[in-house]
């Protein structure tokens, strides 16, 4: 296989690349909620292969680590992540002329960062598709992987003042410019970020996929009214 | 028990992103429904951004030099394209701003 610059695999990894520099104070951030959870680091750790989803395993371990029954962390920490069934049907299009192993392992690594390149950069071709898709979801998998290694042993080694959490905001600002590029796009961005704020309290971060839907068909009836 | 959690979340979390993949693999998705999709990437991460800035109880938690970093990316973002570089000037803009305060 020849890995030339314009190879979709090269890519893949070279795009996950900028993307996954805000992961690095989240795993260290996922280290302390292990730590103060008080369980065995391998098995807090064990739920980065498990689960892959660093809002999903944060919101688990501190649920658990304050007490909370199984079922309540487990639903609480799925209500978080429910946002992925929208990438699901999003993405379900560009599933169709796969095939079906390529169902079963590009579902593994779905995250938000992958979801995101996938919908900047539209790629037409199944094969090339698929390939950029698993390489950067699995250069995001490797290097999860070891961050949340590091960041469970070496725990709250970061200053907590320096704030390096912040990192994540803002790449997601970041990313939801790249994915605005229509006006009408950004227009929806900016009421969802007033729903998100004022549905900010709902339980378990629910008021996300509110935010997501209500804006999503008022875009789509704006467009009714008013085709572009 | 935790074990059993961590499970059930991981099982939990990959019927979430397979379900649509498969379910909707011989489906013919009407224009209207497409043109929706188009929506999810940028609602998602504006809720994200919000949802990372507020406290669960509904709190707005950002303060000025919070706001001036993610305008600051959010600028860089649309004139370069470069996540790095938007990284870079959110990140700068905010410590900046909350050093001066």
């Amino acid at each position: 296989m020849n890995a030339s610059l314009d190879s979709p695999a090269l890519r893949g990894s070279l795009d996950a690349l900028p993307l996954f520099i805000p992961a690095i104070p989240f795993a260290f951030v996922f280290g302390v909620v292990v730590a103060n959870a008080g369980i065995p680091q391998w098995l807090g750790w064990s739920s980065s292969p498990i689960i892959f989803g660093g809002a999903i395993q944060v919101t688990l371990l501190t649920l658990i680590g304050e007490g909370a029954s199984v079922a309540a962390a487990v639903s609480a920490a799925l209500i978080v992540g429910a946002r992925h069934m929208l990438y699901s049907v999003t993405l379900a299009p560009r599933f169709q002329h796969q095939p079906s192993w390529f169902r079963w392992v590009g579902s593994y690594v779905l995250i938000d960062q992958v979801f995101v390149l996938s919908q900047i950069k539209p790629i037409d071709d199944p094969h090339d598709f698929r390939r950029y898709f698993l390489s950067a979801g699995f250069t995001f998998w490797s290097l999860w992987m070891i961050c949340t290694a590091l960041g469970v042993v070496l725990g709250p080694a970061i200053p907590p003042e320096w704030r390096v959490e912040f990192a994540a905001p803002v790449l997601f600002v970041s990313l939801m410019m790249a994915s605005s590029d229509r006006r009408d796009k950004l227009g929806a961005a900016a009421l969802a970020m007033g729903l998100a704020y004022l549905l900010a309290a709902m339980p378990n971060r629910s008021g996300i996929l509110v935010a997501v839907v209500v804006s999503v068909m008022t875009m789509l009836f704006a467009q009714k009214v008013r085709p572009a | 028990m935790i074990t059993l959690a961590i499970v059930l979340t991981g099982l939990g979390s990959y019927i979430m992103r397979a379900f649509f993949i498969f379910a909707l693999a011989r489906y013919t998705f009407p224009p209207t429904l497409l043109r929706a999709l188009e929506f999810v990437a940028p609602t998602v991460m504006a809720a994200l951004v919000i949802s990372m800035m507020t406290t669960p109880e509904g709190e707005l938690v950002a303060g000025p030099p919070e706001a001036l970093g993610l305008i600051c990316a959010a600028v860089t973002a649309k004139l370069t394209g470069n996540h790095i570089l938007s990284l870079a000037a959110g990140m700068i803009s905010f410590w900046l701003l909350g050093w001066v305060l």
